[in-house]
């Protein structure tokens, strides 16, 4: 197999096309969705479809600042702090787990990973009220840490599961030679160990972030103030009561991937090469 | 690759970098799930929620489901949603992380942008693809209707059958960047030496495939099934918007069906134990993958 | 909110250097929970301190409501601003809980005894939580002596008053006149000439009608006008009756002049359609006109009754104000004697293109040309769901009854058949 070598300039050429084919069928719904928010009501109920806005419509992207409670800069920020307060939470206790399960062998460990499984398995309807109860008695009920918390429990045993794998195939030798220099157990895991499962810590981290900016269950239920909801509260403004609107809604989607589409784009070189890089040199 | 030396040690300090994230767990969700199994074996309604006796009437509730052909419906649902969802998107995510691991110039940040479907939270996904499946104004119809696939608008959403192919499609969409990126950093931890060695043994592509990307992908293998099989069997933003278990119930799954007897309907404790055949079965699906995970491990 | 915004700010970032010393320094993650657990705990107490500081030591009364809609929201703030500054010994503050999540909110909120003193909801909900005990028996509070006594009956149970009701709708028949102006049919008013009328309208673009057929209790609310109609009640399904009105329904969609899709759009989708001109009728509510008015001020549009088989008949709509008992039962009170009275609810009515559940205001809240005049007439026919703290159980049987003969899943008769299976199972 030759993934790792340099492709020839026709082949190069060849893929390049495909790979452009592919994003095109697997980011249609999203082109589709950007095209729904700049047409007019009248023009998205138009039979056969339209594949571009005959007439531009931008007022449903000025409906989406400020709709009576919501504002959406403050719901991003809102998004922005309970998502990187899980990713932080879910990245510190879920790394050294994964290390501990993946290079020690002790007598809990095969039932604390089936824990860790378990813990993801309750559907959210049965999960909302003992956390509601948990979080009033803690007095976080109605503040960012709530849906932190709660966001957490969805990164950990992903996290988990995932880097476990990166930890399994690194080779002692690379932990021995550590120790040789002096390390213990702690220092060896923290400089040499992370660095080389870097490209797992960062998706563990991307998706972490992900799972809760997409939450809507926990921002929704455990925050009862409309300023520190997260964005995706926003979309109750669109649908409901009065039918759905296709337009703000699409207009909806389209605004809150540009922020998180926007950090990709900036740290693309740091989370690409974080991917990719740093792979086991056995 | 000498295996002689063992890749990891006996050791029960091993214990101090897991529990923390063990008790995390403990506290959020361990007590959800012990008080959940209580509430699936009492009788709480709208009328004792509050104030009044929470009778026990042990297996009453758990017998009453297996009686509900909604149940019954939802419990099948879920397993065909689950299996086909996991073929499809586990299929096309391997085979894209696959030809994004070449070096050509778009692999990574095409890859990259393929995470986007990632960075829609799922209502609102969900709202899309009701938009694309809709019968007339639906831009899906209209792409076959001009490719002459078919004569008459298809009802998507408001037939049976079809609702569940909506579903199941939307699903494939959010699960191929997931399944994809997974695989993808899994490759990273396959030494490069190994192939070099390969080629030099004159083995061909199909044959490093099959001895050496499948056997050392494994445990990641592993993992992104099983996760995905978790998160699918689980599905509920997905399904409560595009369809809410319609049309006449042959959508519902096992969350949703849950959801729709506590909040709904102010069942709490059938909706209870919804949940809890839900978990049981994700929980001998989860000892499986722990007896497969470790059985070639050295102890 | 500057401010606000500052302090919050600045607690998360407590919050999240916390984490990140608490974990650097030991690598033991409980101190980290910790110290976490206390800066958001500094937080709270600086949200409470800042709203106590602005009602200067009144008590506070919290309100839930389910509007979406600006104009909702605002002229509901408007009131509630309106009585903060009108006495010293209250301060009310709303919060908006989606109308997708009230019920959820209120169920947990009642387990974790973390409710609001008022709550503002969808009418045939009430009884259930008076079953669930948290609304406070009100009897002999309010005068609802002139309020139109199916909205009454929504929140009364055992001869007590649990509730106030806010506002009252029903639902009625929408044309668009030069639809039927062209196709040369005058206003249907039976059942008949409601189908010979939706046949006439229809045409490649068109469907003739449209009514919100989703199944849940939106759609309930949707069918149980036609299902009252023939003599049948919510109860009592399998019957000629009964089986009457499934097949009406079923003939429609058969003829084509009902599209199934209904079962996916919400009344406010039906709305849109209407709007669009792909309807040319539609059952819907008043609620409706405002955004009608503003998004299509040039469609010729009237309302009409229901058309009827046996008997005119319409649905009872609209919420409830329900008093949350062991809280700030006075304060509520307070409030909701303030809100009731005359004044405000004209006001409140007006801007939510609501009418008043008091008939005495109703009566004359409108011109006799008002597009709002026909749904004060339909009043008269319309009918409560329920009361009953089982209702949404009995609603899932008829609105589920309703979707298989729209899917043709099963026949009208089969479909009774089942419905009235399962709601004998509920009400023994």
């Amino acid at each position: 197999m030759d993934e790792e070598k340099k492709v020839t300039v026709r082949k190069n050429i060849i893929f390049c096309i495909v790979s452009v084919l592919i994003l095109c069928i697997l980011l249609f719904p999203l082109y589709w969705a950007l095209i729904t928010s700049l047409k007019t009501e009248q023009e998205i109920f138009r039979n056969p479809p339209t594949f571009y806005p005959h007439i531009l419509n931008l007022k449903s992207y000025a409906a989406q600042v400020e709709t009576g409670d919501f504002n959406m800069f403050r719901s991003f920020g809102n998004s922005f702090l309970i998502s990187m307060g899980a990713t932080v939470i879910a990245v510190l206790l879920a790394v050294p787990a994964s290390y501990g399960i993946a290079k020690y062998r002790f007598r809990a460990r095969k039932l604390m990973l089936l824990s860790f499984l378990v813990t993801q398995m309750l559907p959210v309807s049965v999960l909302l009220t003992p956390m509601f109860i948990m979080f009033k008695n803690m007095h976080v009920y109605n503040t960012w840490m709530a849906a932190v918390l709660a966001d957490a429990t969805i990164g950990i045993p992903f996290s988990v599961l995932i880097l476990k794998n990166y930890f399994a195939s690194i080779p002692k030798d690379m932990e021995e030679a550590a120790y040789l220099d002096g390390c213990n157990r702690f220092t060896a895991f923290i400089r040499i160990l992370i660095p080389i499962a870097k490209p797992g810590v960062v998706v563990c981290a991307i998706f972490s972030f992900l799972y809760a900016w997409g939450d809507l269950a926990y921002g929704m239920t455990f925050i009862l103030d409309q300023e520190k909801r997260p964005i995706t509260a926003g979309i109750f403004n669109f649908m409901g009561q009065y039918g759905t609107k296709w337009s703000y809604l699409t207009a909806f989607a389209v605004v809150t991937i540009i922020p998180v589409a926007l950090i990709f784009i900036f740290m693309q070189k740091y989370i690409v090469s974080g991917m990719t890089s740093g792979a086991v040199k056995g | 690759m000498g295996k002689s030396k063992k890749l990891f040690r006996y050791d029960n300090a091993g214990i101090l970098f897991v529990l923390p994230a063990f008790l995390y767990m403990l506290i959020f969700v361990g007590y959800p799930i012990i008080r959940n199994i209580i509430l699936s074996f009492q009788d709480v309604n709208a009328g004792n929620l509050v104030k009044g006796t929470k009778n026990f009437v042990l297996f009453e509730n758990y017998l009453e489901l297996f009686r509900d052909a909604v149940f019954r419906t939802s419990l099948s649902n879920t397993l065909k949603y689950t299996i086909l969802c996991l073929i499809f998107q586990f299929v096309v995510g391997f085979a894209l992380a696959l030809f994004f691991n070449k070096r050509f110039s778009f692999a990574k940040p095409v890859r990259g942008i393929l995470l986007v479907p990632w960075m829609i939270p799922v209502t609102v996904t969900a709202l899309m693809f009701k938009l694309l499946f809709a019968t007339d104004i639906g831009v899906i119809n209209y792409i076959l209707r001009s490719l002459h696939l078919i004569s008459k608008n298809i009802e998507w959403l408001t037939t049976p059958g079809t609702a569940m192919f909506a579903l199941v499609c939307a699903n494939i969409w959010i699960g191929i960047p997931f399944n994809m990126i997974l695989i993808s950093t899994g490759l990273t931890t396959i030494p490069k030496e190994l192939y070099e060695s390969a080629s030099i043994d004159g083995a061909n592509r199909v044959q490093t495939f099959w001895n050496i990307t499948l056997p050392l992908l494994r445990p990641t293998i592993e993992s992104v099934l099983i996760l995905g099989f978790i998160y699918t069997f689980k599905v509920y933003d997905l399904v409560y918007v595009m369809t809410s278990g319609g049309p006449v119930n042959s959508t519902h799954m096992l969350s949703t069906y849950s959801y729709k007897l506590s909040f709904e309907m102010f069942k709490y404790s059938k909706g209870s134990a919804v949940a809890n055949v839900l978990l049981a079965i994700l929980l001998i699906v989860g000892v499986f993958y722990i007896k497969a995970t470790t059985a070639g491990e050295e102890e | 909110m500057k401010r606000k915004k500052v302090i919050a700010l600045l607690a998360a970032f407590a919050m999240l250097s916390g984490l990140l010393t608490g974990c650097g320094s030991s690598g033991e993650t409980k101190e980290a929970d910790q110290s976490a657990g206390e800066v958001s705990g500094e937080e709270t107490s600086v949200a409470e301190a800042e709203e106590s500081a602005s009602a200067e030591g009144a008590e506070a009364v919290t309100i839930w409501y389910y509007w979406e809609t600006e104009g909702h929201q605002v002229a509901l703030d408007q009131v509630i601003q309106e009585y903060n500054a009108s006495q010293n010994a209250y301060e009310v503050t709303a919060k908006y809980v989606p109308f997708a999540d009230f019920k959820k909110q209120l169920s947990i909120g009642a387990s974790a005894d973390e409710l609001p003193d008022i709550a503002i909801l969808d009418s045939p909900d009430h009884a259930s939580y008076v079953d669930m005990g948290i609304f406070e028996d009100i009897t002999g509070k309010f005068d609802v002596s002139n309020y139109y006594e199916g909205t009454v009956n929504s929140c009364t149970v055992d001869g007590k008053l649990y509730g106030v009701p806010f506002g009252v709708n029903c639902l009625a028949l929408y044309y668009n006149e030069d639809m039927l102006k062209d196709a040369g049919c005058s206003v249907p008013a039976t059942w008949d000439e409601l189908k010979e009328t939706a046949k006439a309208l229809t045409t490649d673009s068109v469907t003739g009608l449209a009514l919100c057929s989703v199944q849940n209790e939106e759609g309930t609310f949707n069918f149980v006008p036609w299902l009252w109609s023939t003599g049948a009640t919510s109860y009592d399904i399998n019957n000629e009756n009964g089986i009457r009105a499934l097949t009406f329904i079923q003939d429609l969609i058969n003829e084509g002049v009902m599209s199934k899709e209904c079962i996916n759009w919400t009344q406010g989708d039906v709305m849109n359609q209407f709007i669009s001109g792909n309807v040319a009728m539609m059952e819907n509510g008043p609620w409706q006109i405002p955004t009608m008015q503003a998004e299509a001020p040039n469609l010729n549009w009237k309302v009409t009754l229901i058309p009827k088989d046996a008997e005119y008949s319409s649905v009872l709509g609209g919420e409830n104000y329900a008093v949350i008992n062991g809280r700030n039962v006075d304060g509520a009170l307070d409030f909701l004697t303030y809100a009731t009275s005359e004044e405000k609810v004209k006001f409140m009515m007006e801007k939510f293109g609501y009418i008043s559940a008091d008939k005495t205001i109703a009566e004359k809240q409108f011109e006799a040309d008002s597009p709002y005049q026909p749904f004060v007439e339909e009043l008269n026919y319309a009918m409560p769901r329920g009361p009953l703290a089982e209702w949404p159980s009995v609603s899932d049987a008829i609105s589920l009854a309703f979707n298989q003969v729209i899917t043709g899943t099963a026949t009208p008769e089969d479909a009774a058949a089942q419905a009235q299976e399962t709601i004998d199972g509920i009400i023994k």
